[in-house]
């Protein structure tokens, strides 16, 4: 059934959708936001340590629910395994309003000006990085999207210190709050590096270090990565941009609601979408502009899932560039214990980052911010800490827990992948969702470099923490599998060449004028860094041009 | 006729089977409550508890019981409980813990007046729709931590609208003159029965004999719905800049310093925290503040039952006891308040005494 | 379950003074009801043995006094119902090969023996006829939930008391106080910077 014309209407209220959302609905659009999952608030933070977004052997509370949303793996052999949310190799991300960002650990990093010329850097000097990869310049520049940095960092709030991190990129403003006082494993690995020649300095987080617009500060706490915030600290979309849109009166979210296309007219041209509501009744809400962020596996599932004369293999897929490019991040780093205490039980724990090794590493395209591990519960220092050798079970592993628990640092970090043209997501022809919606298929594999580069990482990490008077360290090396999780990109490629992209650098989909893709879809690389503050300048940016640009009725 | 009769029998059977089955249980004894697992723990615990004598029934209703909510909920549980969907601890829901609180009273009177008195005994009505709380501060989640750890829900769902304008009303207005503090928010009463004295601990704490906890004493988790026994709260490492703030070893204590507490810096005074540092360091908030009536009143003769060494009465000294807008305040008040110029050297009459502290 | 001798004079919760107590009183609540679920009381003897050699007592509880069955028999019933197969016919397993070892159960071996066989499972080193691949896929579902039994939080059915908690050294609830502010105390006052 139709319901009437908005002028916008978005889909996904994750981390840029409610963004896109204030931008559009302070400019006086009409606009509906459409959410599969629900709003949760503090209320929901049940702080059960088996069952949150990050340790989900009990499930996880915000989403999506474990029946009725399968995904398919494939292997490199072909073989096929259906996955369900809460399990390994879904690579899920929060289905609930505010998306990751409710329940996220918080860190708010800017890009580097050369995460946004991988090309331009690096093809003369790492070459090897380009065999079989599909590395790229962005169409957009660091310093284009400054302003958008600092509006994200401003609206959102973002604490920290980044005054000593001398490989920062140009910035206008500080940041608008003070960082968390140090925690202990935050001096002993600060005393470290300083040995090492590195440069420490305070992690920027999402997080309210003094009371900031009408929310409390963090009362640190160990509950923190994987839930939402007990005391509201943690700042999301959901408790910034979004009730600031709601409150211009011309959004409306609705929550529950699942898209199933984006349609399209014969000139090629959106003219809105159908979506199941909770009920499972199909509706269709006509708008002037489109704009899927659904992040980059749901927003490729969903491009694909929209056929149409025009866009025979999906809408904006016409060169087969949708769902390609499929990176998350290896995760590398190391484990090390202490003869001393580093535990001293206050959150969120990660606080200290280095980013010398960014760039510059010779030989290599590329690497990683490296940080201190966000705080820890027991049964996640089970499943993360063990050095090699020691048992899994018995006397020698439980004496080993109850010496070493207050005595460990994990170091790690993000490495930039190289991103591999197969590694994709496709949709199932057999496979379908509680709706009927054909679901997301995982296949390929990591560049060879990218492995490399993590690897690398893993070794300074270990460097650090022997500098910083660890008694026993080891290396956490990387996979050869995909990744993408939380931090899941690259699927919608930004580009000037519509044959090699698929979106323009406005964010709009080449050839279809009023649909927009606004999430980490759209990002060529995805920096060696966290990239949701990248996400939400992307989305301000996108915002301002639509509502300057975009034709509404 | 005779099937509106049918109907009425019929209608009079399934009305009746939860009330018969409620009474069948309760002839069978806590036995037979136990006869489903997930009532096994709570039941094993209070066989052991204080209260082993109190009947289920006593506090948690019977056949009899007249509130048509509680048979209702009695048949949802069993109907839960056929589907294996009950949690491991069958939590109260606020109604169940409302209705607690007459029910204590019946016992423990001196107790209930005590406490009724007392800001403990706070309002919903109280807590969230005070005015000059509600325009100068902003009402949260958070807050709930301490006032209204039974409610089940977030803010949004107790008051409206969320702002500092007003004008403020419960969505629940059930619960407005229900306290935000019940009975259950610090006792637990199936934790089993201990000694309730110390002997260890009487040099270092007030009275002989000194009473150090509760066996019930324990604090509702508001996000486990569960307490958790005072023996497990941690009393915190409290300082003063860098220095070690000694504390009372009371156990009691831990309880209070769930809400009464610092910041995670453990700076004394910080947050809503007023562990007592100066003269009265190392003391129990206990050994002022009355256990339900909060009040300090009188509690200065337990330990001063002699004028102070110049011959002042120490109620009557110039600190927040006496005056509230004293700048003295009776948790940090130091010799030096008084004696800016430095403590007199002792008399006769006190040389014999412990040392004073500053 | 509260013994009074667990008089802490600090955040230190690991006071070895009340395990005996609290170990005795667990071991007496969990005679007195039988709060299994899905498991008979005799497969319930025979995983409480298992996990008894996988996270052992020591100077602190172990699964056994932490009550690490009645989690996995808890979640049997809910997030690993499709693993009721899977444990009936594991336990079945071990309790065959007691007896062709000639004990009566397997809760009878010796700590040792039990220990010999688990090491054999995690190796998938034990008579195909038992484990189809040796015992290896049994051993690492048993012990995964043995360790999520142990250290996860006791509202899942396992940690009686806290006790793998109180091991480490955290309290169940930190003590923590909130910064208090006034709406106009809100950060930042700054005037907005230009640009």
């Amino acid at each position: 059934m139709a319901l009437p014309k908005v002028h916008a209407v978005i889909i996904g209220a994750g981390a840029g959708g409610p963004i896109v959302a204030r931008q559009l609905s302070t400019a006086g659009w009409k606009v509906v936001l459409l959410e599969r999952g629900q709003w949760r608030t503090p209320a929901d933070c049940h702080k059960d340590d088996l069952r949150n977004q990050r340790t989900s052997v009990l499930g996880h509370p915000f989403g999506p629910d474990d029946e009725g949303n399968p995904r398919v793996v494939e292997s490199p052999n072909g073989q096929l395994r259906i996955v369900e949310p809460s399990g390994p190799g879904y690579n899920n991300n929060a289905a609930c309003v505010g998306g990751g960002t409710l329940s996220y650990g918080a860190m708010a990093w800017r890009f580097q000006p050369n995460d946004f010329r991988m090309r331009s850097v690096y093809s003369a000097k790492v070459p090897r990085a380009f065999e079989g990869s599909t590395l790229e310049d962005w169409p957009i520049t660091y310093d284009e999207l400054e302003p958008f940095y600092e509006q994200a960092e401003w609206e959102l709030g973002v604490s920290g210190d980044v005054s000593t991190d001398p490989f920062k990129g140009p910035r206008k403003r500080d940041l608008p709050m003070p960082p968390l006082p140090a925690t202990l494993e935050h001096t002993i690995l600060e005393k470290g590096a300083k040995s090492l020649g590195l440069h420490p300095f305070h992690i920027p987080m999402l997080r309210n270090s003094v009371p900031y617009r009408g929310r409390p500060a963090c009362m640190r706490c160990r509950w923190c990565v994987g839930f939402a915030c007990e005391v509201d600290a943690k700042c999301g979309t959901q408790n910034t941009v979004l009730p600031a849109a709601l409150a211009t009166g011309n959004l409306e979210l609705r929550t529950g609601c699942m898209t199933k296309e984006v349609l399209l007219d014969h000139g090629g041209k959106a003219t809105g979408v159908a979506y199941f509501d909770a009920a499972g009744h199909l509706w269709e809400q006509p708008a002037d502009v489109v704009v899927v962020s659904g992040s980059a596996i749901e927003s490729a599932r969903l491009l694909l899932n929209s056929k149409s004369k025009l866009f025979p293999e999906g809408l904006g897929n016409r060169h087969d560039w949708v769902g390609r490019n499929l990176q998350g991040h290896t995760y590398t780093g190391a484990l090390g214990l202490f003869d001393q205490e580093t535990y001293d039980d206050i959150g969120p724990g990660a606080g200290i980052a280095v980013c010398d090794y960014n760039h510059g590493n010779e030989g290599l395209a590329g690497g990683a911010m490296l940080a201190n591990e966000f705080i820890r519960l027991p049964y996640q220092f089970i499943g993360n800490f063990r050095p090699p050798g020691l048992p899994r079970w018995g006397a020698a592993h439980k004496d080993f827990v109850r010496k070493f628990y207050r005595r460990a640092i994990a170091v790690q970090g993000p490495t930039q992948e190289m991103p591999v043209f197969d590694a994709r997501v496709k949709v199932d022809p057999n496979v379908r969702d509680r709706f009927g919606i054909p679901v997301a298929r995982f296949s390929g594999y990591k560049h060879p470099h990218t492995i490399e580069i993590g690897n690398a990482m893993a070794a300074k990490a270990e460097q650090w923490l022997k500098a910083s008077g660890a008694i026993q360290t080891w290396q956490k090396k990387a996979g050869p599998g995909i990744s993408g999780g939380q931090h899941q990109a690259g699927t919608c490629r930004m580009g000037n060449d519509p044959k090699t992209s698929v979106v323009d650098r406005n964010l709009r989909i080449h050839d279809v004028d009023n649909v927009y893709v606004v999430d980490g879809s759209v990002h060529v690389t995805n920096g060696g860094f966290n990239p949701v503050l990248t996400i939400m300048a992307l989305a301000f940016r996108a915002g301002q041009h639509i509502a300057r640009e975009g034709q509404r009725s | 006729m005779k099937a509106a009769i049918a109907a009425l029998v019929l209608c009079a059977a399934v009305l009746l089977v939860v009330p018969t089955a409620s009474f069948v249980y309760e002839a069978g004894g806590p036995e037979a409550c136990a006869r489903c697992h997930e009532m096994g723990s709570p039941v094993g615990k209070w066989q052991a508890s204080t209260h082993r004598n109190v009947p289920c029934s006593a506090c948690h209703g019977d056949a009899l019981t007249t509130n048509p909510n509680f048979h209702l909920s009695n048949a949802r549980r069993v109907y839960d409980h056929l589907r294996s969907d009950l949690s491991e601890k069958p939590g109260l829901r606020p109604a169940d813990v409302f209705a607690i609180v007459p029910r204590c009273q019946k016992c423990h009177q001196q107790e209930f007046a005590a406490w009724s008195t007392s800001p403990h005994a706070a309002t919903y009505k109280n807590i969230f729709l005070d005015q000059k709380h509600n325009s100068t501060r902003h009402l949260m989640d958070d807050c709930l931590r301490c006032h209204g750890t039974h409610f089940d829900g977030g803010i949004r769902d107790l008051v409206s609208p969320l702002n500092n304008t007003g004008p403020w009303t419960l969505r629940r207005a059930e619960l407005a003159d229900q306290p935000v503090i019940p009975c259950l928010s610090c006792h637990s009463m199936h934790r089993a029965g201990h000694r309730l004295e110390q002997r260890r601990l009487e040099a270092k704490t007030l009275g002989s004999r000194q009473e150090i906890f509760r066996p019930s004493l324990a604090f509702f988790d508001r996000r486990e719905m569960a307490p958790v026994p005072v023996s497990l709260l941690p009393l915190p490492a409290i300082r003063e800049g860098e220095r070690n703030v000694r504390i009372s070893p009371d156990q009691r204590q831990a309880l209070c310093y769930q809400c009464h507490a610092p910041l995670s810096t453990a700076q004394v005074f910080s947050g809503d925290d007023r562990t007592p540092i100066g003269v009265h360091e190392g003391i129990s908030c206990l050994a002022c503040h009355d256990k339900h009536r909060q009040t300090t009143r009188a509690s200065c003769a337990n330990c001063h039952p002699r004028l102070s060494n110049c011959g002042i009465d120490v109620e009557k000294m110039d600190t927040t006891f006496a005056k509230p807008g004293s700048k003295h305040n009776i948790h940090t008040v130091k010799c030096l308040d008084c004696h800016p110029k430095g403590i007199p050297p002792r008399t006769k009459q006190t040389a014999g005494l412990p040392p004073r502290q500053n | 379950m509260m013994p009074l001798d667990s008089i802490s004079g600090g955040c230190d919760l690991k006071r070895r003074i009340f395990l005996t107590t609290a170990a005795v009183a667990t071991a007496a609540c969990n005679r007195k009801s039988s709060s299994l679920r899905f498991f008979t009381a005799d497969e319930a003897a025979i995983l409480d043995a298992w996990l008894d050699v996988l996270i052992p007592g020591d100077q602190d509880p172990g699964a056994r006094q932490a009550g690490v069955v009645h989690y996995i028999d808890l979640q049997l019933t809910r997030k690993f119902r499709k693993l009721q197969p899977a444990y009936r016919s594991a336990i079945a397993a071990l309790g065959r090969l007691a007896v062709q070892r000639g004990a009566p159960s397997y809760e009878s071996l010796s700590f040792e023996a039990r220990t010999a066989i688990a090491t054999q499972m995690e190796q998938g080193a034990l008579d195909k006829s038992l484990f189809p691949d040796g015992g290896k896929t049994a051993f690492n579902m048993v012990l995964d939930h043995a360790m999520q039994g142990f250290y996860g939080s006791p509202r899942h059915g396992g940690n009686q008391d806290y006790s793998s908690w109180r091991m480490i050294g955290i309290p169940p609830m930190p003590v923590r106080g909130r910064q208090h502010y006034d709406i106009r105390d809100t950060y930042p006052q700054k005037a907005p910077v230009q640009g």
